[in-house]
């Protein structure tokens, strides 16, 4: 079928399989780091959204005034960078979020995010790495 | 018939992302809201006649139900409880005639899938399941920042004022507020849209 073909190309990773799953910070409407499920839930419009971290691609920080700007980029076709075999980078008809950008008053607090995030990355491709050194 | 309330009430509501729970009251005629302790000295009323579609799903703030009004706005109901489901479903069959839909938001924390235009908001789906919605009111702006790149601007209260209605209602933010509702306020968020090239070559096929 037409989903069968580009859905078996890549991996299965999931951030959760239930809604109580969430951390129960996420009703603070903030940025949660969830380490566990390898995750990143972010308040949109009152919803908390997962993204798995093998969707991020980086974060980084930027002071502007009285605001910390968090921006995460997530990985999508036209990059020229990620693993492709993840995601479907070759169907045309997927669309992508490709990055949400945040802005908070507590600068130290988004200084802390994004460095979770940076090493939830490193983490979660150091695995990646282990695992294909195993199979070769 | 059974007994039949006609006045339903609920605490720990949060309307369109206040600041400040309050307390929702249902009827035949419609439904209000007033936030805790009744700061303001307002309530927030709204005709059932508007009222043209109801969801619930899983929320930041426990549940939420989500009313799509016939002016196209819709309203943001937050803090039920999972136990109250069934309740809530029974208030809007009789009281409006509307069948509660139970929409499960996906899970699995992919950032592709489908963006989508409804009515009231752009829902971003993965696997037939929405992610996230976009009310309309909430974006400022929207550009083509690329190839294939879509910027999409939210509304924020002005001057980062963490309330968006001057302190009434609780703090409710009606249109354009929405984003301003929490510690960490989203500004920005770009999708990668696939060309068009693809699109019209599909359209020749006869689609």
């Amino acid at each position: 079928d037409e989903n069968g073909v580009t859905q078996k190309k890549f991996k299965k990773f999931e951030s959760y399989k239930r809604d109580n799953q969430f951390p129960s910070k996420v009703k603070d409407l903030a940025i949660v780091v969830d380490e566990k499920a390898s995750t990143i839930v972010l308040p949109i419009m009152g919803r908390p959204v997962p993204f798995h971290i093998q969707t991020v691609k980086n974060a980084s920080k930027t002071d502007e005034g009285d605001f910390a700007y968090l921006r995460i980029n997530f990985l999508s076709p036209g990059q020229g960078v990620g693993r492709k075999d993840d995601q479907p980078f070759e169907d045309p008809t997927a669309h992508f979020v490709r990055s949400l950008t945040f802005r908070s008053r507590d600068v130290e607090r988004m200084d802390l995010i994004a460095e979770q995030i940076t090493n939830l990355r490193k983490n979660a491709v150091r695995r990646e790495q282990e695992k294909k050194d195993l199979e070769d | 018939m059974s007994e039949r309330k006609t006045v339903e009430e609920f605490n720990g509501i949060y309307l369109d992302l206040s600041k400040q729970s309050g307390k929702v009251k249902f009827a035949e005629a419609g439904l209000a809201w007033r936030p805790a302790g009744g700061a303001g000295g307002e309530n927030f009323a709204l005709d059932g006649q508007q009222f043209t579609q109801c969801q619930w799903s899983r929320g930041a703030r426990g549940y939420e139900v989500k009313i799509l009004l016939r002016d196209s706005g819709l309203i943001q109901l937050d803090g039920f409880e999972a136990e109250e489901f069934d309740r809530v479903v029974k208030i809007f069959r009789l009281f409006y005639g509307l069948n509660l839909e139970h929409k499960d938001h996906a899970l699995k924390g992919w950032n592709w899938g489908k963006g989508e235009f409804g009515k009231a908001e752009l829902a971003f789906s993965v696997q037939n399941r929405p992610a996230f919605e976009i009310p309309y009111s909430e974006v400022s702006n929207t550009n083509l920042a690329g190839k294939n790149e879509v910027a999409v601007e939210f509304s924020l209260p002005a001057g980062g004022n963490e309330t968006g209605t001057n302190g009434h209602m609780g703090g409710a933010r009606t249109k354009g507020r929405k984003s301003g509702a929490g510690k960490d306020q989203l500004v920005e968020m770009r999708f990668y849209i696939p060309g068009t090239a693809t699109k019209r070559e599909n359209d020749d096929d006869g689609e």
